[in-house]
C-alpha cells in the first residue's frame, strides 16, 4: 500500500478494524435474526390481503401462538433459508403480478412440510397410535386444522379484502 | 458522489426499505368485518342498472345469470319442459319426468312447466307462461304471483297493502321493466347501505311470529334467509283465514313435507266429505281428491339436511367467493348449480381435500338414487289416481264401509302426492339433504300405495285386474297439454283422463308477453 496511515496514540488500525466488523456483524446477524422471526408470524404474512382468510382462521385456532412458519416451512435451518426464499419470493411475485386461483391451495411441497411439521410437534402423542401412517397426511382425518376449511365461509371471509 | 458514498447510501435505503417492509407486517390481522358501504343511491331505488355504476363487479356476475345454454345431468338453463323425456333439447330432456301433467291435470301446472332460466328471466319467463291465462283479460292467478319475480312487490304492497294480494295476475303486466324489475339487487339489499334486508311478506310475517328480528340474527342465517324469501313452499290464504290471496309458509309445525300436511288439514276452505277445511289448492278431476301443489321447498329441505345442519348456508355455496379482476374477492352473484363450474370451487372453499371429479361425483350418487325414486314415486301416484277412479266409477258389489275407505284412499294420494312434490319442486335432485329426500320418497311411494290398496278393498278387489301390469300402458304419460290444446275436442279424445276435463270454449291469445293485442 502505497498510502502510510498515521498512527492514532493509544491502538492500532487493525484492532479498529475489527471493532467495526464486530459492531456490523452484530447488527447484520440480530437483525437478519429479528427480520426472520417477524417475517415468519402472522402479522407479516397476513398484509396481503390474500392471506386474509388464512390468518384469521389461524388467529382463533388452537396453533394461534405459533408463527405462521412454524409450521409452513422446514424446523432446521439449512433447509428454511431455501425454503423461504423461494416460497416468499414466489408468494410475493404471484401477489403483485400473478393471477391467483380461488380457493388456495397448498402445494405438494407444502404439505409435505407442514405434515413433516406436525409429527415433529405431535411425536409424543403419536408413538402409540398405529393409525397416524394409514392415510398419507395428518390433515387428512384432522382436516379442519386446514385453516378450518370445515367452518361455514361467512365465519371466516368476508367480501372486500 | 464517489462511489463509496453511493454504495453506503444504497445500503441504508436498502435497510429503511427492509425494515419497513416488516414493521409493515407489525399489527395482527384484526376482526372479520363484512364490508360497510354508503351509496349514492335512494333508499326507495328498485332498478336493477341503478347499482351498475357503484357496484359494477358485482354486477357482470349478476349479468353471467342470463346464461341460458349450460346444462348440468338433472337440469340445467334450457327451458325443456320437465315432464319431456321423448324429445332432444330445447324441448325434452333425457332426465324428465314423464308423468307429470297426469298428476297436475286440471291445474295450470300441467299446461306449462319448464326448468327455469335465471333470476334475470323471471318476468320475462313469468310473461309469457301457459299457467297464467293470456286467452282473457283476466290471468285466472291472484297477483300474489308476483311477489317473486322482482323488487317491484316493495312499491306495489305500499301502495295498495293487503289488497295487492286477490288483484288479478294480468293486471300487472305492462306496469315493469322486464329487465330493470327483475329478480335483483334490492331484493336482498338496502339500497344506501347495501346491508342484507327482506322485501318478502310472508318471510317477514313468519319471523315475526317466531318473535325473531331479521336486523338482529347472525349474519350467517341472513344469507340463508334472503333466499328463503322465495326458495321456500307457499301458499296462499283463502279468505276465511286472513286477507285473501296473502302468500304464507306453512311452516308452523316444522319444515317437513309431514308438518306441512299436518298444517294444510285445518287451513283452508273444502268442503268435500272427509276433506272438510283442508287447505287445496285444487281438485284433481281424475281421483276427485283435493291436492296440494308444492312448491320450491329448497330452503325447508337444506335447513336440516348435512350442510344446512352444519351451518353452511345458501350463499356459501351458490354465491361463492371470486376475485374477478385479480384484486378484490367480492360474492358472485350468478346464482346457480354449483355443478356448472367444471373446477367445482365452490366445493372446494371446504372440501379442499379433493378434487372436482371426485367431488362432482359425490353429488351425482345421491342425485342418481334420488331422481330414479323419484319417478317411481310418481308412477304409484298415478296408479293411486286411476285406482281411485276405477273405485269411483265401480258398478260392482262395493264392501259396506266403501265410502270411508275411498276417503281413506284420496287422503293417501293427497299425502303421497304432496311428498314426492316435496322432492320434485325442490331444486337440488335430493342433494340438499340426501337422508330426508329419499325418506320422502320411501314414504310417498308407500302411502301412494296404500291409497291404491284402500281403493282395491272399497271395491271388495274388483277393481284390481284392470291396475295389473305395467302402469305405462294403463295411462300413458301425457306428453302435450295447454291451455290452447284444451281448447280442441279433438285432443281432448288423445287420452282417456282429458275426458275429465272441460273442452275450454275457443279463444284467440289476449295477452303477447306485455302486449294486449
Amino acid at each position: 500500500m502505497a498510502v502510510t496511515l498515521k498512527k492514532p496514540k493509544n491502538s492500532s488500525p487493525k484492532l479498529w478494524i475489527w471493532v467495526f466488523g464486530l459492531i456490523i456483524g452484530s447488527i447484520i446477524t440480530v437483525g437478519a435474526g429479528v427480520g426472520m422471526q417477524i417475517s415468519d408470524r402472522r402479522p407479516f404474512c397476513a398484509s396481503c390481503h390474500i392471506m386474509n382468510e388464512a390468518a384469521v382462521t389461524h388467529k382463533i385456532s388452537a396453533h394461534a401462538e405459533l408463527a405462521c412458519n412454524e409450521c409452513h416451512a422446514p424446523h432446521n435451518l439449512a433447509e428454511k433459508l431455501p425454503f423461504k426464499a423461494v416460497a416468499g419470493t414466489r408468494d410475493m411475485y404471484q401477489n403483485l403480478f400473478g393471477k391467483i386461483e380461488m380457493p388456495l391451495k397448498a402445494g405438494e411441497n407444502t404439505r409435505q412440510v407442514v405434515n413433516a411439521n406436525c409429527k415433529a410437534c405431535h411425536h409424543m402423542s403419536n408413538t402409540t397410535v398405529a393409525s397416524m401412517d394409514v392415510k398419507g397426511l395428518c390433515t387428512d382425518c384432522h382436516r379442519n386444522v386446514q385453516h378450518m376449511r370445515m367452518k361455514p365461509v361467512s365465519t371466516r371471509s368476508v367480501g372486500d379484502v | 458522489m464517489s462511489k463509496n458514498s453511493v454504495s453506503i447510501y444504497g445500503l441504508i435505503l436498502g435497510s429503511i426499505l427492509g425494515v419497513s417492509l416488516l414493521f409493515s407486517g407489525c399489527s395482527d390481522v384484526g376482526e372479520l368485518n363484512p364490508p360497510v358501504y354508503k351509496t349514492k343511491l335512494p333508499a326507495d331505488e328498485i332498478r336493477n342498472s341503478a347499482f351498475k355504476n357503484e357496484f359494477p363487479l358485482q354486477y357482470n356476475t349478476y349479468l353471467r345469470n342470463d346464461e341460458t345454454q349450460v346444462m348440468t345431468e338433472y337440469n340445467g338453463s334450457i327451458q325443456y319442459n320437465k315432464h319431456n323425456n321423448v324429445d332432444p333439447l330445447p324441448e325434452g330432456y333425457k332426465n324428465a319426468q314423464p308423468y307429470l301433467k297426469n298428476l297436475w291435470l286440471g291445474y295450470p301446472f300441467s299446461y306449462e312447466y319448464r326448468a327455469a332460466r335465471g333470476h334475470t328471466y323471471a318476468v320475462e319467463d313469468f310473461l309469457n307462461i301457459d299457467r297464467i291465462n293470456r286467452y282473457g283479460e283476466k290471468g285466472g292467478l291472484p297477483g300474489t304471483c308476483w311477489n317473486c319475480k322482482g323488487p317491484k312487490m316493495l312499491e306495489w304492497v305500499k301502495e295498495k297493502g293487503d289488497d295487492f294480494w286477490a288483484t288479478d295476475v294480468n293486471t300487472m303486466r305492462d306496469q315493469l321493466d322486464v329487465k330493470d324489475h327483475t329478480i335483483g339487487c334490492a331484493n336482498c339489499h338496502e339500497p344506501e347501505t347495501m346491508e342484507l334486508r327482506l322485501y318478502s311478506v310472508p318471510l317477514q310475517d313468519y319471523l315475526k311470529s317466531q318473535g325473531k328480528d331479521f336486523k338482529q340474527l347472525p349474519r350467517n342465517e341472513k344469507r340463508a334467509l334472503v333466499c328463503g324469501q322465495c326458495h321456500v313452499e307457499y301458499y296462499f290464504l283463502d279468505k276465511s283465514f286472513g286477507p285473501a290471496k296473502k302468500p304464507k309458509f306453512p311452516w308452523d309445525n316444522g319444515f317437513n313435507p309431514d308438518d306441512m300436511f299436518t298444517y294444510y288439514q285445518n287451513k283452508g276452505e273444502v268442503t268435500a266429505k272427509g276433506f272438510e277445511g283442508n287447505f287445496a289448492d285444487w281438485t284433481h278431476p281424475v281421483s276427485k281428491t283435493p291436492m296440494v301443489k308444492v312448491q320450491h321447498p329448497e330452503y325447508e329441505m337444506w335447513v336440516n339436511g348435512t350442510h344446512g345442519s352444519a351451518g353452511v348456508t345458501c350463499a356459501d355455496c351458490h354465491m361463492a367467493y371470486i376475485r374477478t379482476d385479480d384484486k378484490k374477492k367480492i360474492s358472485s352473484h350468478w346464482w346457480t348449480s354449483p355443478l356448472k363450474d367444471p373446477e367445482l370451487r365452490a366445493c372446494r372453499q371446504c372440501h379442499s381435500d379433493k378434487t372436482p371429479e371426485f367431488l362432482k361425483n359425490r353429488v351425482l350418487f345421491t342425485q342418481k338414487k334420488t331422481f330414479d325414486q323419484l319417478l317411481i314415486a310418481e308412477e304409484i301416484s298415478v296408479k293411486a289416481h286411476e285406482a281411485i277412479r276405477l273405485a269411483l266409477e265401480y258398478t260392482g258389489e262395493k264392501a259396506p264401509n266403501y265410502e270411508d275407505l275411498v276417503i281413506q284412499a284420496q287422503q293417501m294420494v293427497r299425502k303421497g302426492q304432496l311428498f314426492w312434490d316435496y322432492v320434485s319442486a325442490e331444486n337440488s335432485v335430493g342433494f340438499h339433504n340426501p337422508a330426508k329426500a329419499l325418506d320422502t320418497l320411501a314414504s310417498s311411494q308407500q302411502f301412494s300405495q296404500k291409497a291404491v290398496d284402500l281403493a282395491g278393498e272399497a271395491t271388495k278387489f274388483g277393481i284390481s285386474k284392470d291396475l295389473a301390469g305395467d302402469i305405462r300402458q294403463i295411462v300413458p304419460p301425457i306428453l302435450k297439454h295447454s291451455r290452447k290444446l284444451q281448447q280442441d275436442p279433438e285432443h281432448m279424445k288423445t287420452h282417456k283422463w282429458f275426458k275429465y276435463l272441460p273442452v275450454l270454449p275457443a279463444a284467440d291469445q289476449v295477452w303477447d308477453g306485455q302486449k294486449k293485442l
